[in-house]
C-alpha cells in the first residue's frame, strides 16, 4: 500500500480541474484509481479532496469565484467523499455507535462527511446527520440511538453559538462529544470554553481521540452569564444592528453604481458585516479574541483583493463599536484584538 | 466523614458541624444526580450514566442489574470510571440477596468481610463470576443491594461494594435507596420512551422519504426538511420509481403536516407507485390516485406534480412528461442557465370526482436539470415577505451544470436562511440532472 503523498498530489491538479468544470464523473474517477491502487482512504480524503476545499476557498476570498461557483466544486467533492463512503461501508462494524453532524447554520457537511467515513472505515457505526441539524431532532436522534459519542463539525464562525447548543444535547445525555472543523481555530481553547469533551483538528486526530473518551460525560458547564447575556443580545438583534452597519459602513462607494464590481462589493460588505456580528458572539462565548484577529484579516484580505482603496477593514470596526455601545464586553474584545491598521 | 471520626469526645457543636457537612454532601449529590439523570431517555446512556453517577459516592465497584423474566443483564463500572461490557444472565438463582430484591424491592446489606470466602457473600448479590472476581479485587468489606423501584414494580437492583474501613451506616443505606429511586425512575422513563420509539419507526419507516435508486443516464438527489424538528417525516412527499429507460419521478404534500399528514403521504405514495405499474403515464396516475383519494371520502387534499423520464431518441438526453395536481410545474433549469416553467396545470388531488389531467412534454439535454419542490419552499416566511418562486427562479442560474445535490442543498439553505429562525411548513425538494 502506497504511505508517500506523491500519488495523491500528482492527481491534484486534475481533481482542481474536475471541480472547477463541476464535472463529478471525472472526480469520482480520479478517487476510484487512487483507491484501486491501494492508497489509504484517509489519505484521499485529506491530501485530495480537503486540499483541493481549501484551494477553491481561496479563490472565493481572492475574489476570482462566485459563491455558486464554489458551491458547485463543493458539490463535486460531496460526490467524490460519497464514493469512499460507499466502499468503506463494507467495513464490518467492530467498535460502538457515533452520531455526527453540524449545527443550525452550518452548511458546510462536507467535513463532517469526511469525519464520518473515516470513522466508518475505523469499524465505527456512524449514523451521518449532515448540515443544519436542529438541536432538537438531535436530541431525537441522541435519546432513540443512545451512541457512545457525538461529533460535531463547525467551519464557520456564525455556528458557534449553535454548536453549543448540540454540545449541550449531547452532554446533556451524558454522551461525550467531540468538536472539530475550521471555527475552532488551532487549538482546543474554543472546543473546551464550548463544553465539548474533546477537539481533533483533523480527521487522523478524531479517529484516535474518539477511542480515548469517557462512557459518560456531565453536562456541560454554564457560560460565563454576562458574556451569554451579550451574546444573546447580539443574536436578537443582529438583524437591526446588521442593517445600520451597512448603511454606514459601504465599501461598495470606491465604485460607480451599477458597475460590477459595486455589486460585488455589496454582497462582501453583507458577509463581512454579517462575519463580524457573528464573530463577537463566538468571541463573548469561547473567550477566544483571537477569533477577532482572524476575521478583521479576513475582511482586509477581501477587500484587498478586490483592490477597495484605503483602509476600510479598521471603518467597520469603529462602525461596530458605535453601533454596539449597549455591549461593553464585545466593543472590549473589539479594541483589544481588531487591529487599529490593516 | 474523616472529621467525623476525628471528632473530640464531648465536642458537641463540632460534631453537628460535622454531620451537617455530610448531610450537606448527600444533598448535593442526590441534587446533582437528580438533574443528570432527567437528560438521558435512552436507556442503556441511563444505565451508563447511573454507574457512573454513583462510583465512587455510593461504592467502589457498582453494578446495575436489570432483570428481564428470570434472568438479568449486569452492567458495572469500577473506581477508574471504566464501564465492563454488559453480561447477561438466563436465571438470577433463587433465594439469592439478588432474587430477594428482584421480588420484594427490599435492601440488602451483606458484611462480607467476616466470611471466610469473600466471594461466597458477594455471590449473593454478584452471580456472575467475572463482575464477582472484579468486585472482589477491592477486598470489600460490605456489599449493598438495593431495589430499583419505579412506579409499583422492582425493574432491578443496585450492587455496590465498599472496603473494608468504609461500610454503610443508615444514612448511606437511604442515600443509595434515594439515587436508586431517581435512577429507576430515569431507567423506566427511558423504557417506556425506547418502547414508544420502537412503534413509532415501525410505522414510520414505511413513510420516511425513500432511498433513491440509481437511474442510468441520470442524476437524481432529494432534500426532505419536516416541519416538526424532532421528526423525520411529514406531510411532503418524493418518491422515484420504475424501470430502466422509464423512470415516475413525483413530489406532494398532503395539507397539514406531522403524523397525521404523515399517515396519507404514505397512502399517496402507495396509490401512485401502484397505478405506475399499469400506466406510467403521469397523467393516468394523477386521475387515479384523485379516483382513489377521492373516494374515501376525507376532507383532506393531495397536491402532487408528476413527471415521467425517458431517454431521448438520439441516446444522449431524455423526454420529460409533465403533470401537476394543483402542484406547480416543476423549474427546468438549462445547462446555459435559463430557467424555465412547463405550462401545464392541473387540480389538486382528492376533493372533486372524475377528474383528467393535462400533459405536456419538455426536452431535456445532458447537463439540463429538473426542481420540483414543495410550497415549503416559496411560502418559507421570513421577518419581510415569503421566500417566493421569484427569489427562486433567480438563485438557480448560477447553479446551471451543477450536481443535483447541490441544487436541493442550495435551495435548502437559502430557504432556511430566509426563514431566519421562523417556523416553517415541511420541505421537500427533489433535483434530476441528465447525464451521469
Amino acid at each position: 500500500m502506497p504511505t508517500t503523498t506523491e500519488p495523491v498530489v500528482r492527481q491534484l491538479p486534475q481533481f482542481e480541474r474536475a471541480l472547477a468544470e463541476g464535472d463529478a464523473g471525472t472526480a469520482v474517477g480520479i478517487v476510484d484509481e487512487l483507491l484501486d491502487s491501494g492508497v489509504e482512504p484517509a489519505m484521499v480524503m485529506i491530501e485530495l479532496i480537503s486540499e483541493a476545499q481549501r484551494r477553491i476557498g481561496d479563490r472565493w476570498q481572492r475574489g476570482e469565484w462566485s459563491v455558486a461557483q464554489e458551491h458547485t466544486a463543493t458539490g463535486v467533492s460531496v460526490a467524490a467523499t460519497e464514493a469512499i463512503a460507499r466502499r468503506v461501508r463494507a467495513t464490518p462494524v467492530s467498535r460502538g455507535r457515533i452520531v455526527i453532524g453540524c449545527a443550525e447554520r452550518e452548511w458546510h457537511a462536507l467535513p463532517a462527511l469526511v469525519i464520518a467515513t473515516g470513522l466508518r472505515e475505523r469499524g465505527w457505526n456512524v449514523t451521518f446527520l449532515g448540515a443544519s441539524t436542529p438541536a432538537d431532532r438531535l436530541s431525537a436522534y441522541l435519546h432513540d440511538l443512545g451512541p457512545d459519542a457525538a461529533a460535531v463539525s463547525c467551519s464557520i464562525v456564525g455556528a458557534l453559538p449553535s454548536t453549543r447548543q448540540f454540545i449541550e444535547a449531547s452532554t446533556g445525555a451524558g454522551i461525550p462529544v467531540v468538536a472539530g472543523g475550521a471555527a475552532f481555530g488551532p487549538d482546543d481553547r474554543r472546543a473546551r470554553a464550548l463544553g465539548a469533551t474533546a477537539w481533533a483538528p483533523g480527521l487522523r486526530e478524531a479517529v484516535e481521540i474518539v477511542d480515548t473518551l469517557p462512557a459518560v460525560v456531565a453536562p456541560a458547564e454554564p457560560l460565563p452569564a454576562a458574556a451569554l447575556a451579550e451574546q444573546q443580545g447580539l443574536e436578537l438583534a443582529h438583524r437591526t444592528v446588521g442593517e445600520t452597519l451597512r448603511e454606514r459602513w459601504r465599501p461598495q462607494d470606491a465604485f460607480a453604481p451599477g458597475t460590477a464590481k459595486h455589486a460585488d462589493l455589496v454582497t462582501v460588505a453583507r458577509d463581512c458585516v454579517d462575519q463580524s456580528l457573528y464573530t463577537l458572539q463566538g468571541a463573548l462565548l469561547t473567550g477566544d479574541g483571537r477569533i477577532v484577529r482572524d476575521t478583521a484579516g479576513w475582511v482586509a484580505a477581501l477587500l484587498a483583493a478586490r483592490a477597495v482603496p484605503g483602509d476600510s477593514a479598521p471603518e467597520l470596526a469603529g462602525e461596530l463599536a458605535r453601533v454596539l455601545r449597549d455591549y461593553p464586553r464585545a466593543v472590549e474584545l473589539l479594541r483589544a484584538h481588531w487591529p487599529e491598521r490593516s | 466523614m474523616d472529621a467525623a471520626l476525628d471528632r473530640q469526645p464531648g465536642d458537641s457543636s463540632a460534631q453537628a458541624r460535622a454531620s451537617a457537612d455530610v448531610a450537606w454532601r448527600h444533598v448535593a449529590f442526590l441534587l446533582e444526580a437528580s438533574r443528570q439523570l432527567a437528560g438521558s431517555l435512552n436507556v442503556r446512556r441511563t444505565v451508563l450514566r447511573s454507574l457512573r453517577l454513583a462510583v465512587p459516592y455510593l461504592g467502589e465497584w457498582v453494578m446495575l442489574a436489570i432483570f428481564e423474566g428470570r434472568g438479568a443483564t449486569f452492567y458495572a463500572c469500577g473506581g477508574d470510571g471504566v464501564m465492563s461490557e454488559p453480561v447477561t444472565v438466563d436465571r438470577v438463582p433463587e433465594d439469592s440477596a439478588l432474587w430477594r430484591i428482584g421480588r420484594v424491592g427490599r435492601t440488602e446489606l451483606l458484611h462480607v468481610a467476616l466470611e471466610r470466602d469473600p466471594e461466597d457473600g458477594l455471590g449473593s448479590l454478584i452471580p456472575d463470576e467475572g463482575l464477582r472476581a472484579a468486585a472482589a479485587t477491592l477486598r470489600p468489606a460490605d456489599v449493598l443491594g438495593v431495589g430499583l423501584n419505579a412506579r409499583g414494580s422492582t425493574a432491578g437492583a443496585l450492587v455496590a461494594v465498599r472496603a473494608a474501613g468504609a461500610g454503610y451506616d443508615e444514612p448511606d443505606v437511604e442515600i443509595a435507596e434515594e439515587f436508586a429511586r431517581h435512577a429507576a425512575m430515569a431507567l423506566d422513563s427511558a423504557r417506556l420512551y425506547e418502547e414508544r420509539v420502537h412503534t413509532s419507526a415501525t410505522l414510520q419507516a414505511s413513510l420516511r422519504p425513500p432511498e433513491l435508486p440509481v437511474v442510468p443516464g441520470a442524476r437524481i438527489a432529494a432534500r426532505y426538511r419536516a416541519a416538526h424538528a424532532q421528526l423525520d417525516i411529514g406531510g411532503d412527499f418524493y418518491d422515484v420509481h420504475g424501470e430502466p429507460g422509464d423512470t415516475s419521478v413525483v413530489v406532494g404534500d398532503v395539507c397539514g403536516k406531522g403524523v397525521e399528514a404523515a399517515v396519507l403521504t404514505g397512502k399517496a405514495r402507495q396509490t401512485i407507485k401502484t397505478a405506475a405499474r399499469f400506466d406510467r403515464s403521469p397523467a393516468s396516475i394523477l386521475a387515479a390516485l384523485n379516483d382513489v383519494l377521492y373516494a374515501d371520502h376525507s376532507d383532506r387534499f393531495v397536491t402532487v406534480a408528476c413527471v415521467r423520464v425517458r431517454p431521448g431518441s438520439g441516446g444522449a438526453g431524455a423526454v420529460a412528461t409533465v403533470a401537476v395536481a394543483g402542484h406547480p410545474p416543476p423549474l427546468v433549469l438549462r445547462r446555459d442557465g435559463t430557467v424555465e416553467e412547463p405550462d401545464v396545470s392541473g387540480t389538486l388531488s382528492g376533493v372533486l370526482p372524475d377528474l383528467s389531467y393535462r400533459e405536456t412534454e419538455v426536452w431535456l439535454a445532458p447537463g439540463d436539470a429538473m426542481l420540483l419542490y414543495t410550497d415549503g419552499v416559496y411560502e418559507a416566511r421570513g421577518r419581510d415577505d415569503f421566500f417566493g418562486q421569484e427569489r427562486l427562479r433567480e438563485l438557480l442560474p448560477g447553479y446551471a451544470g451543477a450536481n443535483p445535490e447541490t441544487l436541493c442543498e442550495v435551495v435548502e439553505q437559502r430557504v432556511v436562511e430566509h426563514l431566519d429562525g421562523a417556523e416553517h411548513d415541511d420541505i421537500a425538494l427533489l433535483a434530476l440532472r441528465i447525464g451521469d
